[in-house]
């Protein structure tokens, strides 16, 4: 997958994190290879068309709640609907992004709606024939998350 | 008489964070409505008074162009006006919408000053 890409997608999370949150990220190194997630919730939504493939964003329950918080305004105790829809919106953003750096007009990709999924411990594979790129973001000091990409070809 | 406008997004978090933007680009509504999808939104509009619509393109059940599709027909409510705020920005899907009717539109993520440019001339 081009670097270019990888850059382009740090450059749209730093942004919308900063619109759209008030909130300053930092992306890190991209990392190539499945991980183990931890009582994190995924937001992903899926391209298809002329362009294959994936985007999610993996965020701990604990970093997901501070983020919601930051979203909507009010406390947050617990990972609720609120939470999920907040993480499926940040991934329906990232998505968006990405479809338009891949298609200028639009038409030649379809983004699906997102889904969100939580859980104790789960891994995301990724096929053979899908190019991974993982890039991990830090939160002012509140923790971290990952925008995971998968790409055919 | 104030200003009413309707939010349309399936998405409850995204219908927040417009209203707060619409606050905090000093654009005053006397009453915000929110629908989830198109399809809420006609039976909004068709019994409530509106002044603008903000609608979101890729929604489950009627999507924003076809809601704009579905609205041009009905001659009640065809021209209250409507800006798309949505994560599509591609030449095609937005020049559709605009050719569907669509007065505006708006790139998620977005500033309050872009939303402030963008509604104040239609107010």
């Amino acid at each position: 997958m081009a670097l270019d890409l990888a850059e382009q997608i740090k450059t749209a999370t730093v942004e919308i994190f900063s619109s759209m949150l008030m909130l300053e990220v930092t992306p890190g190194g991209t990392i190539s290879s499945e991980f183990t997630l931890h009582s994190s919730v995924t937001g992903m939504v899926g391209l298809a068309g002329t362009h294959k493939g994936m985007l999610a964003i993996h965020i701990p329950d604990e970093v997901a709640k501070s983020v919601t918080a930051h979203f909507l305004g009010i406390d947050v105790g617990e990972v609720n609907d609120d939470v999920l829809d907040a993480v499926g919106e940040l991934a329906n953003m990232l998505g968006g992004n990405v479809k338009s750096i891949l298609s200028a007009k639009g038409r030649d990709i379809d983004l699906s709606l997102p889904t969100t999924i939580y859980g104790e411990e789960y891994v995301f594979q990724c096929s053979d024939d899908y190019q991974l790129i993982i890039i991990p973001f830090s939160v002012n000091g509140e923790g971290r998350f990952f925008v995971e990409f998968q790409l055919e070809g | 008489m104030g200003k009413v406008v309707l939010i349309v997004d399936d998405s409850s978090t995204m219908r927040k964070i417009v209203t707060r933007c619409l606050r905090q680009a000093a654009l005053d509504f006397d009453k915000i409505l929110e629908a989830g999808d198109g399809q809420e939104a006609l039976q909004v509009l068709q019994s409530e008074s509106v002044d603008l619509v903000l609608s979101d393109i890729n929604m489950p059940n009627m999507d924003g162009l076809a809601f704009l599709r579905e609205k041009r027909g009905i001659a009640a409510i065809k021209d209250i006006p409507v800006v798309m705020i949505s994560t599509e920005s591609g030449d095609d899907i937005i020049g559709e919408a605009r050719s569907l009717g669509a007065k505006g539109s708006i790139k998620k993520p977005f500033t309050p000053d872009v939303v402030n440019t963008t509604l104040s001339p239609l107010l």
